[in-house]
């Protein structure tokens, strides 16, 4: 089989010499994975290199780390599809968790987030007796599945910039976690999984970063936007989750008598009085406030509009 | 050095461990799940195609358990102990509910209750999946199950470095932090082993790069028994070239396997089964069709998976699909998967009973892959790994609860520092023999002499090589000197364990003079019941192999011709 | 050429400079935007969070209209209406159980079941891919050169790129390559790609503003001299907002953020009065001698 030589950069990482690079040269074929070529530069080249690799086809979530800055499985990637124009690959350690040693990063942080979510399917007491027997639709457990299907590889948490900023924020995985449950209609416990979700699911951010890097389709942010639909059964009241009341309610109320929003209502209804008015300062000081009163038409045939929204279902 | 005492200690965070902590925990014992990845990693979860099982009310009409067990018990090739495949068969069905209630999100039927296939070496189908990620999907509910419990505490990324024993008794093991490689003495007077299979020893394997016979090796150095050795899976379908598992469930789905000359050569060795004739008659009859030139340059076969059209494939075989087009660059439902076979699983192992128990060291349960019920005699049939370390996990469990409650602590502590030492010795050692030149000159010769086809010369070869690399294993040594996350100690340390097993694998191998299941000798090609209808006992004693043997165990079926 | 547009409530709105930019330089390069008719708001980043089967049938409208109008291609300067209207059609193709729901609402509206004839386009991907860079080159009658700017793409209009499908989400090149056609210098930020924190502003404003400055910190950091972005809600974060960034985080800079097609239309000669800027902008640039 055909083989070319690539060279492999490694940002390495110990106590006692911090962070530096370190360059391989080595041959790969069109069917070399990364994580042959981690084995490969360790077996042949340098034995102290530290990876974490397990199952090397993409279902143990071991091999996660940054390659050309993209956070990926090692396993996942094909070494000479991601080389540059000089046969080079850039390999470093996942982004927010604590570095270790080379490309091992302290994850503890991710699992500790999914385990608040109470991962587990609490059934009725008659189906543990074995009394009765549960059902499910196929169609309810494709949707479960998909959200199920997350190996704990900890990229969407490395890479979701509200997770960085807000410590209360669960992060995409223990979310998609979370609202897995949510979404069993074997399980019982569905009010107290929307009290654990609610506060933290409106501090994402519904970048689609989670999405991006997710390498198993998960959708994390689908599974926030999903659990923010059980708002009207949230009972909590926590500062965020009443803002997005407020918030969301009038954005459905403009749309519902208008089908278009006005931001200057918006932000009125939302941040009250007060913090409308300082936005209002601002504005005339950039120039934007004759924008605030900006007449836009209202949707003509609003008919069409309210027998969409209505309740189906 | 650190210690820390439960009433049970389980090595392996797979299915059959967390199956087995489950039910220790939930009885309220102190568990110490031991494992040298976070317990998801494990192997278990690279297990594609199903679980098998018989529900009642929810199988083909025409099945029982009787059938399933007649299956297994055929299928690997008479040396099954039977009473341990009439209790896999007959407590299938309730494991899968059990699943069912702790999570598992079983494929369904329109109807809503769990659907079913067939596999290989079934009479009627009665493999449940997931997708085919249903190892994965098992594994993350047994562990999420697990979550819920305060008195089971996970060590995780430790590895282990020995069994602890007190006279005939366990007192713990040693397992060191690989963050820090600080060792801690983990005392309990129950110790699973539940650390799966070896298949890395391998040159092709579709295991998991951790799996190194770390159990099998830590329990033959403290005088437990490994049986039946010899057997060891080859799957048919190992991906061309990255030998990544093509689950069997692509055949049991209608894919059909094809020489070059697009011929379903399965046609010509199992007329009846075909592509689903068990694994090890699947995996020699490719091996003939490449040997005498009708396979693929480089060496390979083609799984045809065409005619399923892609949106079945996806729906049903994603992984698959995923698999073939991500590390071969094949579209499935385009071109054919190019295919060969590779190791896959390790009947042998440590040897228990239909309990779990093992009767070498008081205190020592297996279950799982690391460990030999005898389920799966000389070959596995496809979906039984899951459904064995479910029910034997949970089986084992129950054993252990009855133990705690009969039995104390060891009082004593027993002096460690042999062990730690033993390990630390790697890293003191300036030079000497690499793991990695060792590793690989035992994989080369695991899959030239100790694979699919066998004989005399290729095993006594194998046996002296092994001999040999042990000895150079001793002044093994690592240029890592530093104690932060040294994995080329660890790495060491797995060859050590590697090597061990591989010596009982290629001596039994030799000593097993007939052709049974996976183990074929080109120079005994026939199954030789008269004097091989029995269990072989290995125990490693210092430098040499002291072989044994145990009668199979019978109910009601008498061997008979293996044909498919 | 022709082409059906997509205004979006917000540059209806307070970010109507977009709008109004936009239209100047598409006059420019012989773009007819053709104003869907009677369009509703998309409810992006919102109405999903409420009701999915709402949120699609919305969207689809719009994309019904754009047929209506004998179109195939529907083009917005926001890329937060973009992302709602390919997500909304991705998921009405992908997801039976949700296409159940929305076709009785549809029906229920007196629309017909939505035939995925309709593309959504950001509107830069139209000037790249229809008018064509060296296209816009030629319009270019007062190259910005020596002007750095940093090039900022955000989130929904690269994510998810299996649904976007212009380009690489992590090594993206349009705003760049737009930015190069004016004659200014672009300048790549390691946030390039980051979130504004725009959606947090209704839930979590503390945490969506450091989001912000974030962005801007890390252009600022490179050597931006002004951010240029690709969307209309991140023009209400980046620009209307940041006197409310600078109290926070009781700065004494101000990063000018300017809309893609505001600076397009500077190089093509219209002043930033014209063009609709705010006021720290329109002084940032007079200093830079460009009025």
């Amino acid at each position: 089989m055909e083989e070319k030589e690539i060279t492999v950069n490694i940002k390495k990482y110990n106590d006692k010499d911090g962070a530096f690079w370190k360059s391989y040269k080595l041959k790969a074929d069109k069917y070399t994975q990364m994580t042959e070529v981690l084995r490969r530069i360790k077996s042949e080249q340098d034995p102290s290199l530290a990876y974490r690799a397990s199952c090397h086809m993409a279902v143990c979530g071991s091999c996660s780390m940054k390659i050309n800055g993209i956070p990926s499985l090692a396993c996942r990637t094909i070494a000479l599809q991601a080389v540059n124009e000089k046969n080079e690959i850039n390999v470093e350690s996942m982004d927010y968790y604590p570095g270790v040693r080379d490309l091992i990063t302290d994850i503890d942080g991710f699992y500790d987030k999914i385990y608040k979510v109470m991962p587990r399917l609490i059934a009725d007491e008659s189906v543990l007796m074995g009394e009765n027997e549960q059902r499910m639709t196929p169609e309810d457990q494709t949707e479960v599945w998909k959200f199920q299907e997350c190996i704990y590889c900890g990229l969407c948490v490395s890479a979701c910039p509200s997770v960085k900023e807000d410590e209360k924020f669960l992060g995409p995985a223990a979310h998609a976690k979370g609202f897995r449950f949510i979404d069993d209609v074997r399980d019982t416990k569905k009010q107290e999984r929307i009290e654990l979700l609610m506060d933290s699911a409106y501090r994402c951010t519904s970048c689609y970063m989670c999405y991006e890097v997710c390498p198993q389709d998960v959708q994390p942010v689908i599974a926030i936007k999903k659990t923010k639909n059980y708002l009207d059964q949230y009972k909590g009241d926590t500062p965020v989750t009443v803002m997005a009341r407020k918030h969301d309610d009038t954005i459905v109320n403009l749309i519902e008598t208008t089908g278009k929003i006005k931001e200057s209502t918006l932000f009125l209804k939302t941040f009250g009085f007060g913090e409308a008015m300082r936005d209002a300062v601002d504005m005339l000081k950039t120039g934007k406030f004759k924008y605030a009163f900006e007449k836009d038409s209202k949707v003509k045939n609003m008919s069409e509009i309210k027998n969409m929204m209505g309740e189906k279902k | 050095m650190e210690k820390k005492e439960y009433d049970a200690v389980i090595l392996g965070g797979g299915l059959a461990g967390l199956m087995a902590a489950n039910i220790v925990a939930a009885a309220g014992f102190s568990v110490a799940v031991v494992s040298k990845v976070f317990p998801t990693r494990s192997h278990s979860a690279a297990a594609e195609g199903g679980i098998a099982a018989y529900i009642m009310g929810n199988s083909d009409p025409n099945d029982d358990p009787d059938f399933m067990s007649y299956d297994e018990v055929k299928g690997g090739d008479y040396l099954v102990d039977q009473d341990a495949a009439e209790l896999l068969s007959k407590k299938s069905g309730d494991i899968v509910n059990l699943l069912d209630a702790w999570g598992a999100p079983f494929n369904r039927q329109p109807d809503g209750r769990i659907a079913l296939r067939y596999f290989g070496g079934q009479t009627y189908p009665r493999t449940r999946f997931i997708a085919d990620k249903t190892g994965m999907a098992l594994l993350h509910t047994l562990f999420e199950h697990s979550t819920g419990f305060k008195n089971i505490e996970y060590y995780n990324e430790y590895y282990v470095l020995d069994i602890v024993k007190e006279g005939n008794n366990v007192n713990g093991l040693v397992a060191m932090e690989m963050k820090t490689l600080n060792p801690i003495y983990l005392k309990s007077r129950a110790l699973l082993i539940a650390s799966g299979g070896i298949g890395m020893m391998y040159k092709h394997t579709t295991n998991s790069y951790i799996n190194t016979g770390d159990g099998q090796g830590i329990a033959l150095r403290s005088g437990v028994a490994l049986k039946d050795p010899e057997f060891v899976q080859f799957h048919p379908t190992g991906l061309y070239p990255s030998d990544i598992l093509i689950s069997e469930a692509a055949r049991a789905e209608g894919a059909i396997l094809k020489n070059n000359k697009g011929e379903r050569f399965m046609a010509k060795y199992a007329p009846h089964k075909f592509d689903l004739a068990p694994r090890d008659i699947v995996s020699r009859s490719m091996t003939i069709e490449i040997r005498e030139g009708r396979g693929f340059e480089g060496g390979y076969l083609g799984l045809d998976l065409r005619h399923l059209g892609k949106k079945y494939i996806i729906e049903r075989l994603a992984l698959a699909y995923d698999a073939a087009k991500n590390f071969s660059g094949v579209d499935a439902s385009e071109e054919m998967i190019p295919v060969r076979p590779a190791q896959h699983y390790f009947m042998g192992g440590i040897d228990v009973d239909t309990t779990g128990t093992n009767h070498d060291l008081n205190g020592v349960f297996s279950a799982g892959e690391s460990a030999c019920v005898s389920v799966h005699g000389a070959n596995r049939l496809g979906s039984n790994s899951l459904l064995e370390t479910v029910v034997y996990g949970r089986e084992t469990g129950n054993t252990m609860v009855e133990f705690l409650k009969s039995h104390k602590n060891v009082e004593t502590n027993s002096n460690v520092d042999p062990i730690v030492d033993a390990a630390y010795a790697y890293i003191k050692r300036e030079t000497g023999e690499h793991f990695g030149v060792l590793t690989e000159e035992l994989r080369d010769i695991m899959w030239d002499n100790v694979g699919i086809f066998r004989d005399n010369d290729k095993l006594a070869e194998a046996v002296s090589k092994i001999k040999d690399l042990r000895v150079r294993a001793r002044s093994m040594y690592v240029t890592d000197k530093t104690s932060n996350y040294n994995t080329e100690l660890f790495n060491a340390l797995e060859t050590r364990n590697m090597l061990d097993v591989a010596y009982t694998m290629a001596t039994a191998a030799l000593n097993r003079t007939e052709t049974r299941g996976a183990h074929f000798r080109d120079d005994y090609p026939t199954r030789d019941d008269q004097n091989w209808m029995k269990h072989t006992l290995t125990y490693l004693a210092g430098d040499e192999i002291k072989i044994s043997y145990k009668p199979v165990t019978y109910t009601r079926w008498k061997p008979e011709a293996r044909v498919y | 050429m022709k082409v059906a547009y997509y205004p979006g409530c917000a540059s209806h709105g307070i970010a109507k400079d977009v709008d109004i930019a936009t239209q100047m330089i598409a006059k420019d390069l012989d773009l007819e935007l053709m104003e869907v008719d009677d369009w509703n708001c998309c409810g992006g980043g919102f109405m999903d969070d409420k009701n999915e089967a709402v949120h699609a049938s919305l969207n689809l409208r719009n994309l019904e209209k754009v047929e209506k109008m004998g179109y195939n291609k529907m083009a917005t300067p926001c890329s937060v209406c973009l992302n709602s209207h390919k997500i909304a059609a991705d998921k009405y193709e992908n997801d039976p159980v949700l296409k159940e729901d929305v076709d009785e609402r549809l029906k229920e509206a007196n629309m017909e079941e939505y035939d995925n004839g309709v593309e959504s386009e950001h509107f830069i991907w139209v000037l790249i891919r229809d008018v064509g860079i060296d296209n816009i080159r030629k319009h270019v009658k007062r190259p910005l050169t020596g002007l750095k700017v940093g090039t900022y793409y955000g989130c929904q209009l690269l994510r998810p790129s299996n649904v976007m499908g212009f380009e690489s989400a992590f090594n993206p090149h349009s705003v760049m390559d737009l930015v190069a056609a004016t004659g200014a210098t672009p300048v790549a930020f390691p946030m390039k790609t980051a979130c504004c924190g725009f959606p947090l502003m209704g839930s979590n404003p503390t945490v969506a503003l450091k989001m912000a400055n974030n962005i801007l910190s890390s252009a600022r950091n490179e050597g931006s001299e002004i951010l240029v972005h690709p969307c209309s809600l991140c023009h209400l974060q980046l620009d209307v907002t940041q006197d409310k960034i600078q109290r926070q985080f009781k700065q004494d800079w101000r990063l000018p953020a300017v809309y893609i097609t505001q600076l397009i239309g500077l190089s093509f000669g219209y002043t930033p009065k014209q063009l609709g800027m705010s006021k720290g902008s329109i002084e940032y640039l007079k200093s830079r001698g460009i009025s």
